[in-house]
C-alpha cells in the first residue's frame, strides 16, 4: 500500500462522495491506491461501512458502495413508489 | 388483504402436476399478504413486466449479505407486498437436518415473515420469502441466538459453501466433503458475509464424479472426488451381474421391475464407456485405467462388482456459471488430482483458492464470474497464474482445438528461424 490507512480511508470516502455515478463497485475504489492489493481495499472499504461512511446497496447479485446520503433507497424520504 | 381475482394463475393449478399457486391460496389462509403475490403476479402475466422492484439497502447489523432487498412497485394495489425481503439461511453440510431444527425455522418464519420457503435455492440455502424491513433485525437475533443457525452469503460475497452427503452415506465418497465444506465456511466467514469480490462466487463439493451437488455447473471453484490408481474390480461379482444372479441388480436395482430386459454387459457397460476402455476377457472384466476419465458409470451399474481406486482425492474445476452472460458453461478442469487432507486443514485446496481469487480480484471485470474472467483471458494465461504445466487432461479436442500453444521461450531457438536454411529441408 502506499497510502497510510488513514489516507486510503479518506481516498475512497473522496471517491464515493465526488463520484459522479452515487453507488460504486468496490473495483472502483482500487485506483485509490493503485499500489494497494484488492483485498486490502476491500476491507478498508468494509470497515467504513460498519464505520457509517458508507452503505452497501446489494441487487441480490452484486453489492455496491455509497455514501449513505447518495445510496439509492427504496425506503427513502419519498417513501416507495 | 383482499382476495384476487387470478384467472391467468388459476390455469397453474390445471393438469396433474403440483402448484405454486395452490400452495400460496393455501397459505394465504393464515398470511393474507399471500393473496397480494398472487395479485401482483396476475397483473405482471396481464401487463407482461416483472412488478418487483430487485434489490436496496436491507441487512442486518454487520452483515454485507444474506438479506437481498424486494419491494412491489404497485404496493398501493398489493400492501402485502410492499416489502417482500428475501432471506438466506446457511444450509446444514449435506442438508442434514432435524425435524426438531425444520420445526424451529418454520415457527420462526411463520412468526416473522410470510411462511413461503424456497427449499433450496441454487447455491443451498433454505430461502425465505417475504418479510418487512423492520422483521429482520429480530428474525436474525433468535434466528442465531435460539437456533444457532446463520445467514448465507448473497451479492458479490462468497456464497454458502454446498457439499454431497459424503462419507456419512456414501460408499464411493472419495474425500469428506462435508469436513471440507465445514472447514472452509468457518474459515472463511468473513467473505460469506461481506462483500469481497467483483461478483458472486460459489465453492461446491462433490465426493465423486456423480456429482450430486451439481458442482460442475453451479460452482465457480467445484472439487469432485476421483482417485489415482485402478477402479477395484471384484470379478466373482462381475461374474455374478452377467448370470444375473440374486443380490446382483443393475444399477444398484434401480431399473428393478422395468421391462429391461437381462443385463448386457456390453451394451449396458462396455459400449457406454466415454474412453472405449473396457472390454471382456471370458468371463472377466477388463479394464485399461490409463484411459479411464474415472466417469463413473460402469462403478453406478454394477456397484457390487466395481469401487473407485485406493488412492483418493479430488479434482479441482474452475469457472461454472449460469447462463446470464455468454450462455451456460461448465467449470474447466484445472487441477486433474489433489490429495484432501484434514490433517494440514486443507491448505493445499486453500491455496490454490487464494490464488484464484487474487487473480479474479485484479483482473476480473464488476459482475464477471471467473469463468468468464478466464474465458476473455485465456485458459493459457490463466494456467501461467496458477503456476500449472499445461496438462493432456487440459486439452479437449487436441486436433481441431490445441488450446495450451508453446511460449517462445519453451522452444529451443524461440520463433527465429532461418527461412532459407529451413527451405533446403522442407522445399515447397
Amino acid at each position: 500500500m502506499a497510502l497510510s490507512l488513514e489516507e486510503l480511508e479518506a481516498a475512497i470516502i473522496e471517491k464515493a462522495t465526488k463520484s459522479p455515478k452515487p453507488q460504486l463497485y468496490i473495483k472502483d475504489f482500487y485506483k485509490c491506491d493503485p499500489d494497494a492489493k484488492p483485498r486490502q481495499i476491500k476491507n478498508v472499504a468494509n470497515d467504513l461501512v460498519k464505520k457509517g461512511e458508507l452503505m452497501f446497496w446489494s441487487s441480490g447479485s452484486t453489492t455496491m458502495y455509497a455514501r449513505p446520503d447518495r445510496i439509492k433507497d427504496e425506503e427513502g424520504s419519498e417513501g416507495i413508489n | 388483504m383482499a382476495k384476487h381475482e387470478t384467472p391467468l394463475l388459476d390455469e397453474l393449478e390445471k393438469g396433474p402436476w403440483p402448484s405454486f399457486v395452490t400452495d400460496l391460496k393455501q397459505q394465504a389462509e393464515t398470511k393474507p399478504e399471500c393473496w397480494d403475490i398472487l395479485g401482483q403476479l396476475e397483473l405482471s402475466y396481464k401487463d407482461r413486466i416483472t412488478h418487483w422492484k430487485h434489490g436496496g439497502i436491507v441487512g442486518v447489523f454487520g452483515y454485507g449479505g444474506g438479506i437481498v432487498g424486494r419491494y412491489s412497485d404497485v404496493p398501493k394495489q398489493f400492501p402485502g407486498v410492499e416489502h417482500f425481503h428475501t432471506v438466506r439461511i446457511a444450509q446444514p453440510s449435506g442438508l442434514y437436518y432435524s425435524t426438531e431444527n425444520l420445526r424451529a425455522l418454520m415457527d420462526l418464519w411463520e412468526k416473522y415473515g410470510s411462511g413461503v420457503t424456497n427449499m433450496h435455492g441454487s447455491t443451498g440455502d433454505m430461502v425465505f420469502l417475504g418479510t418487512r424491513t423492520e422483521n429482520l433485525e429480530p428474525l436474525f437475533w433468535d434466528l442465531t441466538h435460539d437456533l444457532k443457525q446463520d445467514l448465507g452469503g448473497s451479492g458479490s460475497n462468497l456464497r454458502t459453501p454446498s457439499c454431497c452427503l459424503g462419507e456419512s452415506r456414501c460408499e464411493w465418497a472419495c474425500y469428506d466433503a462435508q469436513e471440507v465444506c465445514n472447514h472452509l465456511t468457518q474459515h472463511y466467514q468473513d467473505e460469506i458475509h461481506r462483500p469481497a469480490f467483483p461478483y458472486k462466487f460459489k465453492f461446491k463439493f462433490s465426493a465423486c464424479a456423480n456429482d450430486c451437488v451439481a458442482a460442475v455447473a453451479r460452482s465457480d471453484f467445484s472439487v469432485i472426488g476421483t482417485w489415482k490408481d485402478n477402479i477395484r474390480i471384484d470379478q466373482a461379482a462381475v461374474k455374478a451381474y452377467v448370470d444375473g444372479a440374486d443380490g446382483y441388480p443393475s444399477n444398484g436395482g434401480a431399473h428393478k421391475g422395468g421391462n429391461w430386459g437381462a443385463f448386457d454387459i456390453q451394451a449396458e457397460v462396455i459400449d457406454l464407456c466415454p474412453t472405449q476402455c473396457m472390454w471382456m476377457e471370458g468371463d472377466e472384466l477388463k479394464i485399461d485405467d490409463a484411459e479411464c476419465t474415472r466417469c463413473m458409470h460402469c462403478i453406478n451399474v454394477m456397484p457390487r462388482a466395481l469401487r473407485p481406486g485406493a488412492q483418493q482425492g479430488a479434482s479441482i474445476l474452475i469457472g461454472a456459471k449460469a447462463p446470464i452472460l455468454d450462455g451456460a458453461q461448465f467449470s474447466t478442469l484445472v487441477i486433474p488430482f489433489i490429495e484432501v487432507k484434514k490433517e494440514n486443514d486443507f491448505e493445499d485446496i486453500i491455496d490454490v483458492i487464494e490464488k484464484v481469487w487474487d487473480w479474479w480480484m485484479e483482473v476480473g471485470k464488476n459482475r464477471e464470474r471467473v469463468g468468464e474472467t478466464m474465458q476473455r483471458i485465456g485458459l493459457p494465461t490463466f494456467l501461467s497464474v496458477m503456476e500449472i504445466e499445461p496438462l493432456p487432461q487440459h486439452v479437449k479436442e487436441p486436433r481441431s482445438n490445441p488450446y495450451v500453444f508453446w511460449k517462445e521461450e519453451e522452444v529451443p531457438g524461440g520463433w527465429d528461424r532461418d527461412i532459407k536454411e529451413f527451405r533446403k529441408r522442407h522445399a515447397m
